[in-house]
This record gives structure tokens, C-alpha cells and sequence, in this order.
């Protein structure tokens, strides 16, 4: 399959799992704003406003990361109890693009809430170029990743129960326990020291950093950058090498 | 050119118990331009044999072509030219029947217009069009199967795998699938065929395969397999005659309201001859599939059985 069909095959799958159903059912849009909008609600009246950008950098990266774990559930419902993954394997339709035209229409659920966050960012004078870039490269790090693992989890999971029971945890471990709805100085020496094996703590660095909320340096961003593009590069090399799309 | 050939094919899952073997090297081809039936109890290895040929399943041993491409090493040729029902699957089911089918065939890198043609047509063919707009979510389980071959049958796949296609279907929606696979067979393409209904096996299979415990048991053309079986002929009988009496004549048993013997051209002429002759009611012909499924099913049963109780 050319280049050009495999464009297609994802821009149908943005269609198929994204566009149509949100036509059918709207309500599905309010879904991925629940628990982002939630947090900044209590961050921001707990506060007084004054933490208001870190509620905003938060609810950015977990609107991200529940786009991988919503692809991870919906992977695993149609993996299992419509067997749509074996169809597309028996087709010309490639694992990768499936993952990019899944992930893409998972996102587009995401947009909502990207909205109202982006529209605080930017009612709160923090927009510049520079940090609209830096928002925007690293919440796609964020996306890819959470994707890359939605994906591969959703291979091995012979259930969807299973995935009821790993998104909680996986929304805890990347997105709660790490420093991403709070600085990461709020934490004593030792637990700073845990946080720094979560990629979510460097995005987090960086959206919070565009957010006005820390001071960027640049020592500390290449770092960060560094760090968050590895992880996610790694964790595509582990799907590739991992992720079951054949059944072996 | 073959549209299957399997060598030696075998497949153990990781956590069957050991010495159980869902395929045991089983060697099989299939032409191509037909289509193959594939019968066999439940756990008979049918699905995991389609698996394998649509490469959704790794082969623990041996190997299997598919129109002439390696299915573990030329696995992008293979999936460019097959496409799959697989057993249990359902469309999605917040899609219209009409998008179903259509976006199906643009995921495959069809043009959108000559998608929208060709899901008009199969549409009509499987008598779908007055639902073409209607919600998956809304359809009896029937349709929604019919909706997956109608997917299927839409595409340009050279080779189609069924698996099952027509379980819960109403007798009239198994003949309109019938009357699509056949058109895809006039079209050239193949199709494998699994299915519990072994009338359906016999009416559209040109050749047919019986697998039992991952092991091809039988294989060849309908009449084939029918001169293979020991007794070719069946025999119904109600009335006037004892178990023993009929037990002279061939294999017999006691079905609801009367006997079934399975017996030899002549034994079921004479049979048939003698229950006339004493006012009961009988009828005879040659075995059907379901026959001749059950003889050499029943015996592989029952000789497992009797060396199981040997050793």
C-alpha cells in the first residue's frame, strides 16, 4: 500500500473513530474535559487563583495523556469484542497507521477541552511564540507517547475490564503523583529524585515554564526536551518491538 | 497458482495443556478461484487455520503460502490481497450500515467514488439498501453479520476468508450470502469457508476439508468424500423392525420416531425392499455431509477412546 493510501487509512480512521461518532453522540466531547476541568476548578478555588497556572499546565498534559488512555480501552473493546484489530490486520492497513489514525481520532475528543485551556493560557497574557512552540512540541511529545502506550498495552490486554483497572493507574502514576499540577520544588529532595523517572514531570517543566509559572533556563530545557524526546522514542522502538499485531 | 498451500502447519497456544495442539501438521492446499469449505467440530482447528493464512496468528511450525507469498515473510503482499470475516466479529456500531461498508473499503485505499458504487451494489445484492442508513447499534445480530460480508465481499480482496459468515442468519439471508460469494467466485476470487451448516459447506464449496483435533481428516469434492465414507447409502425406517433386525443390514441406530442405518448400496436396497414389504415407513439416499461428519467424527471419537482405555 503507497504512501498516499496509507494517508487515506488514517484520515478514515479519524473519521470512523473520531468525527462520526462525536456526530452521533456530542455528549462524548465533555468526557475528556471532566477530570483537567475538575483539578483546575479545586486548584484554582483552593488557591485563591494564585496556582491557576499550574492547574492550566496540568490540565494540558492530563487531557493529553487521557487520549492514550482512551485509546487504550477503545483499542481493547474492538480488539476483543468486535475483532475490528483482526480486519485491519488482514488488510493492507499497516500497524503504524493504525496507530496514528486512532491516536488522531482520540485527539480530536481531546479538542474541547485543549480549547478552554489554551483560551485561560492565553487570557492570562502568557502567549508568545515561544511558548506557544514549546507548549505545542511538548504536549505532541505527550500525545505520542501516551498513544505509543495505549496501543501497545491494548495488545496484551485480553479484556477490557483490564483497561478499567491500568487507566486509573496510569493517570495516577504520570499525571497525580508526579509534579505536573504543582512545581516540582513543592516536593522534598528524595521524591524529587522519584519524580525525575516520569517523562510527565518533564513536559511538565515545559508547559509550566510557558505558562509563566517557573523560570525556563536553557540548561534545564534542553534537558528536559532531551528526556522527554527519548522516552518517547524509546517507548515507539518498545511498540514496534512489543506491541502484538500478529498474534505470535 | 494455489491460493493456500500449507506445509506441515502447526500451532500450540502458550498456555494449552501439553500435547494439545490446536493445529498439528496439517498440510492442505487450496485452489484458487473456488471455494474451499473448511468443516470440523468446535476446537477443530478451523479458526486458528484462518487465522494463520489472514496473518493474524504466527505458525509455531511449518509453513503456508497464500497466492504464492509467504505469509511470515512477505506478510505486505499477503495483506494487500485477502481480506477477513473474522468469527464473532461485529461492525462498529455507532457507524450507519452504508458508512460501514464504505469506510471500510476507503480504509483500504479505495477510491471514494468507487467506494460509494460499490457499497451501493453489495448493498442491493444482500438486501441492505433499505438500511443503508441505519445505525448498526439498531440491527438484529443477523444483520449486523450480514453487514460484515457485505464488507468483506465489497472489497477487491483476491482472497476471502468467512469464518462462519452466516451463523444467526434467517434461511432467506444465508441464500443472498450464498448468491455474493458465488457472484465472487464468477469474479475469480477465492473463498475459505468455515461453517456449522454442512448444507451450506456442500452447496458452495467445490472442495471441502475435515479437520478434527488440528488434524485434516478428509478432504476432496463433495462425491469425494462421500465415496470415502464406509456405508454410502442412509436408510430411514418407522416401524415393524428391532435394533438387532436392522444391525444385519449395515450400522443402525435409534433416531426420533424410528432407525437410521447406514449400509452398502445393496444392504440398503434390501432393506428398503423388506420394510415395503411389511407396510413400514422408509425412505433412502445416498449419505449427506452432516453423515458423513458424523461417521468419521464418531469413529476418530471412538478410536481415541478405546487407545485411551488401552493404555
Amino acid at each position: 500500500m503507497k504512501l498516499r493510501e496509507q494517508v487515506q487509512a488514517i484520515g478514515t480512521l479519524v473519521q470512523l473513530n473520531g468525527l462520526i461518532p462525536i456526530r452521533a453522540q456530542p455528549l462524548y466531547l465533555l468526557n475528556l474535559l471532566a477530570s483537567p476541568l475538575s483539578f483546575l476548578f479545586f486548584i484554582g478555588i483552593a488557591s485563591g487563583g494564585r496556582l491557576l497556572g499550574y492547574g492550566v499546565a496540568g490540565g494540558m498534559i492530563l487531557t493529553m495523556l487521557s487520549v492514550g488512555t482512551g485509546l487504550q480501552s477503545d483499542l481493547t473493546h474492538y480488539r476483543h469484542d468486535l475483532k475490528f484489530q483482526d480486519v485491519i490486520v488482514s488488510s493492507p492497513v499497516t500497524a503504524p497507521s493504525y496507530l496514528i489514525g486512532m491516536a488522531l481520532s482520540e485527539f480530536v475528543y481531546s479538542l474541547p477541552g485543549m480549547a478552554v485551556f489554551l483560551g485561560i493560557w492565553a487570557y492570562q497574557g502568557w502567549w508568545s511564540w515561544s511558548n506557544a512552540l514549546v507548549l505545542v512540541g511538548a504536549l505532541v511529545l505527550v500525545w505520542a507517547f501516551a498513544s505509543t502506550l495505549g496501543f501497545t498495552l491494548a495488545t496484551y490486554f485480553e479484556d477490557v475490564r483490564e483497561t478499567f483497572m491500568f487507566s486509573p493507574l496510569i493517570s495516577l502514576g504520570l499525571s497525580v503523583l508526579p509534579p505536573v499540577y504543582y512545581p516540582i520544588t513543592s516536593l522534598p529532595g528524595w521524591a524529587q529524585k522519584i519524580a525525575l523517572f516520569s517523562p510527565t514531570t518533564y513536559a511538565a517543566q515545559l508547559v509550566q515554564g510557558a505558562s509563566g509559572q517557573v523560570a525556563p533556563s536553557f540548561d534545564g530545557a534542553i534537558v528536559d526536551w532531551a528526556v522527554l524526546g527519548g522516552f518517547t522514542l524509546a517507548l515507539l522502538l518498545l511498540a514496534t518491538a512489543k506491541a502484538r499485531w500478529r498474534e505470535p | 497458482m494455489d491460493a493456500i498451500r500449507a506445509e506441515g502447519l502447526t500451532r500450540v497456544y502458550p498456555h494449552a495443556p501439553a500435547g494439545v495442539r490446536a493445529l498439528d501438521d496439517l498440510s492442505l492446499v487450496v485452489p484458487s478461484g473456488r471455494v474451499f469449505g473448511l468443516i470440523g467440530r468446535n476446537g477443530a482447528g478451523k479458526t486458528t487455520f484462518i487465522r494463520i493464512a489472514a496473518t493474524q496468528l504466527e505458525p509455531t511450525a511449518g509453513r503456508i503460502a497464500i497466492l504464492g507469498h509467504d505469509v511470515m515473510t512477505q506478510t505486505d503482499q499477503v495483506r494487500a490481497r485477502i481480506a477477513c470475516v473474522p468469527q464473532e466479529s461485529r461492525p462498529l456500531y455507532f457507524l450507519t450500515v452504508d458508512e460501514a461498508i464504505r469506510l471500510n473499503l476507503s480504509l483500504r485505499g479505495m477510491s471514494r467514488r468507487l467506494a460509494r458504487s460499490r457499497t451501493q451494489d453489495i448493498l442491493a445484492e444482500l438486501s441492505l439498501s433499505e438500511l443503508a442508513d441505519r445505525s448498526i447499534s439498531r440491527l438484529s445480530g443477523g444483520q449486523r453479520r450480514r453487514v460484515m460480508v457485505a464488507m468483506v465481499l465489497a472489497t477487491d480482496a483476491e482472497l476471502i476468508f468467512l469464518d462462519e459468515p452466516t451463523t444467526g442468519l434467517d434461511p432467506i439471508a444465508r441464500r443472498e450470502v450464498w448468491g455474493a460469494i458465488r457472484r465472487a467466485t464468477r469474479e475469480g476470487r477465492t473463498t475459505l469457508l468455515t461453517t456449522h451448516y454442512l448444507d451450506e459447506a456442500e452447496t458452495l464449496s467445490s472442495r471441502l476439508a475435515l479437520i478434527e483435533r488440528g488434524r485434516l481428516v478428509l478432504e476432496g469434492t463433495p462425491p469425494d468424500l462421500r465415496g470415502r465414507v464406509r456405508s454410502p447409502y442412509r436408510v430411514t425406517v418407522e416401524g415393524s423392525f428391532s435394533l438387532e433386525e436392522l444391525r444385519s443390514f449395515g450400522t443402525a441406530r435409534a433416531i426420533e420416531p424410528g432407525f437410521l442405518v447406514f449400509a452398502s448400496e445393496a444392504n440398503a436396497r434390501a432393506l428398503a425392499q423388506e420394510a415395503l414389504r411389511r407396510g413400514a415407513r422408509v425412505a433412502f439416499g445416498p449419505v449427506d455431509l452432516e453423515d458423513i461428519f458424523l461417521e468419521v467424527v464418531g469413529r476418530r471419537i471412538e478410536d481415541d477412546r478405546e487407545e485411551a482405555a488401552a493404555e
